[in-house]
């Protein structure tokens, strides 16, 4: 009975263990401190990146544009490749607005999705309440419109952010082929979902 | 001093007036029949095109290269080759896409605004969209050239797009496209090399 009850007692702290120390990573001795997001930092720069969008067997492609804007917003635009502007989204510190969105994508569902995707992509500023560290990565652990999100730096910058719930991966933001603290191709996928996007830079 | 600006001010003024004035309706009637005579023996249509996204909020406007392709009545393939691979053929029912080698097609039969679409890039490319029923049409000159204004009636198509601006040649040619969007940014469209009822070989529209 006692071997029954502690054994529970492991696997219920196993389970609630978080992501980090689940994958094997010890907890760092620094508390706070900051995590920077490099990739949409520089506001003389367009970001243009050719997109494919994959929702179980749907298929959608175009162009992905990425503005930093002062300080205080970034904008993401997505055209088709002919131009027809299919969303155009504004994102400021504490805030989220829709400029335009095609009837046909108006619903929140797809709203909230995306929200998230690309709050989370663009988002430059972050506080990390926790680092952990497995021999050359580091990883910080920051909230993003209150959800636990998991930043993974390794000796060329920030290579994968992952959204977590319950320990377990819900999102991972793959950024591949970084150079000049630019990512060339960007992999959003979704664990829960069959949804990926695919961001190539042109 | 302020002579000075005056001067400026107006000189700048007359130079806009001059790169751009309104038609009178006599005018616009020369140009109308030469564009409708041009279309009416236009069998085939094959350009190079590059074509700038304009966003208001960019720093430089996003350019891309490519090839078109047209054949009477309603066949157009546009082909993107730079700076990715793309191209999207309207011919029958169906648009049939090819995006980095990855083919797909969408039916377009059932789809009134995909067709009404396909009805208005051939229409475009041609230069024929002299149509009063579907849009208030503005005419004017600019320079040698004539521009001329063509604003969507219908409620649909205006929700994506405010105004297409053709640019004619003194022969009534296709030049220049733009689509300006209800938010003034827009997409412009420059053809070169375009060359008129030569033989396109039918692979060109082969998916």
């Amino acid at each position: 009975m006692r071997y029954l009850l502690s054994s529970i007692c492991l696997l219920v702290m196993v389970s609630c263990a978080s992501y980090p120390k689940k994958n094997g990573f010890a907890e760092s001795n620094i508390s706070v401190s900051q995590v920077y997001n490099p990739y949409f930092s520089n506001a003389t720069k367009d970001y243009v990146y050719k997109a494919d969008l994959q929702f179980y067997k749907k298929k959608l492609s175009g162009i992905i544009i990425i503005k930093k804007i002062a300080d205080k917003e970034h904008r993401l635009v997505f055209t088709t490749e002919m131009g027809n502007k299919i969303l155009d989204f504004s994102f400021y510190k504490n805030d989220f607005k829709v400029n335009h969105i095609l009837e046909d994508m108006n619903k929140k569902i797809i709203l909230n999705v995306l929200e998230r995707d690309f709050t989370t992509l663009v988002k430059e500023f972050n506080v990390s309440t926790q680092t952990y560290t497995k021999e050359h990565i580091q990883v910080k652990e920051a909230e993003v419109l209150n959800k636990n999100h998991f930043y993974f730096y390794e000796n060329i910058g920030l290579t994968k952010i992952i959204r977590e719930d319950k320990g377990k991966e819900k999102v991972v933001y793959h950024f591949l082929n970084i150079e000049d603290a630019a990512a060339k191709r960007i992999l959003i996928e979704h664990k829960n979902i069959k949804l990926k996007i695919q961001l190539k830079r042109i | 001093m302020n002579k000075i600006v005056y001067f400026l001010f107006f000189i700048a003024l007359g130079t806009v007036a001059t790169a751009q004035t309104k038609m009178s309706s006599k005018e616009a009637d020369v140009l109308k029949n030469k564009v409708k005579v041009t279309a009416n023996k236009t069998q085939s249509i094959s350009s190079d095109f590059t074509q700038y996204k304009h966003l208001d909020f960019l720093s430089n406007d996003i350019e891309s290269t490519g090839k078109l392709s047209f054949k009477a009545p309603n066949t157009v393939k546009w082909e993107y080759i730079k700076p990715f691979a793309y191209s999207v053929l309207f011919k029958g029912e169906t648009l049939y896409i090819n995006n980095e080698g990855d083919k797909s097609n969408v039916d377009i039969g059932s789809n009134k605004l995909f067709k009404e679409l396909n009805t208005l890039i051939a229409a475009s490319i041609k230069g024929d969209m002299f149509n009063d029923e579907y849009f208030t049409i503005t005419y004017f000159k600019k320079d040698k050239n004539s521009e001329v204004h063509f604003a969507p009636k219908d409620p649909k198509l205006s929700e994506f797009i405010k105004a297409f601006h053709i640019t004619f040649t003194s022969n009534g040619d296709v030049l220049e496209v733009k689509m300006v969007e209800p938010s003034n940014d827009y997409t412009q469209i420059i053809f070169s090399n375009r060359e008129v009822n030569k033989v396109i070989p039918d692979a060109v529209f082969a998916q």
